[in-house]
């Protein structure tokens, strides 16, 4: 099996937290529009305006989607798996 | 790793020997609990749209009778609630001679509106929100929305009130 990954990650210790602090920013970035989202959401519904409804849960369901998928790219930590 | 291995890692994440290692939250869990909430937010979402299109809210149905017109003063105001309904209303009998009827219920808070004579406006006393006694708009404060209007109807020297038409639609 390939070493670069391990040795790039031992080369540069500070790559992993910058990655970690870039999900954590994006991650935070989606909440607040689905925030935001959810309070035009239930605005509009109490006002009887329903088409924004099903755009704004669709668009909160994307941003959830690209959170998710953003999970793949979480760092493990450099030397969580040193031992094998 | 065996079985074994993992149960006894498993064993040290749950009850840390350290005091440290048992409070502190690694920006690894910060960033899946982030997706929790995210997800959170959009089944709520999802709800909001479900509960508006599956079980839209009661409207008023028909014509209901509120009061005579010689029972309510120029700039006075009268609450009333429709038969089956909870929903507090108030019938307001505007300067110009013009009634309108307004949910009593502020859109912010949902505290009790009043009107104040001779200032054409309905005041929110929670938050000083203020709506147009005209046409329900939102002059001032935190409210978000318009108050949610009846139809006032005269017939003769009596008051009925019926849902609301948007003419501008």
């Amino acid at each position: 099996m390939s070493t670069f990954r391990k040795s790039q990650n031992q080369a540069n210790p500070n790559k992993l937290n910058v990655i970690l602090s870039t999900l954590i920013f994006v991650l935070i970035l989606n909440v607040s529009i689905q925030i935001w989202l959810l309070y035009a959401a239930l605005n509009n519904a109490l006002d009887n305006n329903k088409e924004i409804l099903i755009p704004a849960f669709i668009g909160s369901l994307i941003l959830f989607l690209i959170g998710f998928g953003w999970l793949y790219y979480l760092p493990k930590g450099n030397f969580r798996n040193n031992k094998t | 790793m065996s079985k074994e291995d993992n149960l006894k890692e498993n064993w040290k994440k749950d009850f840390p020997y350290k005091k440290q290692e048992s409070t502190q939250v690694s920006r690894r869990d910060f960033a899946k609990f982030l997706t929790l909430v995210s997800g959170g937010l959009m089944v709520g979402s999802g709800l909001v749209a479900a509960k508006a299109y599956l079980l839209p809210a009661d409207e008023v149905v028909g014509e209901h009778f509120v009061c005579d017109v010689k029972d309510i003063p120029l700039g006075g105001t009268r609450g009333f609630v429709i038969e089956g309904s909870s929903i507090p209303y108030i019938l307001v009998h505007l300067e110009s001679g013009m009634f309108r009827a307004f949910e009593q219920k502020c859109t912010h808070l949902s505290c009790a509106v009043y009107y104040k004579p001779g200032t054409g406006i309905i005041h929110c006393p929670c938050h000083e929100g203020s709506f147009d006694a005209l046409t329900g708009d939102v002059i001032a404060g935190p409210p978000p929305r318009a108050l949610p209007q009846l139809e006032v109807v005269l017939k003769g020297e009596k008051i009925f009130v019926k849902a609301f038409e948007n003419k501008a639609s």
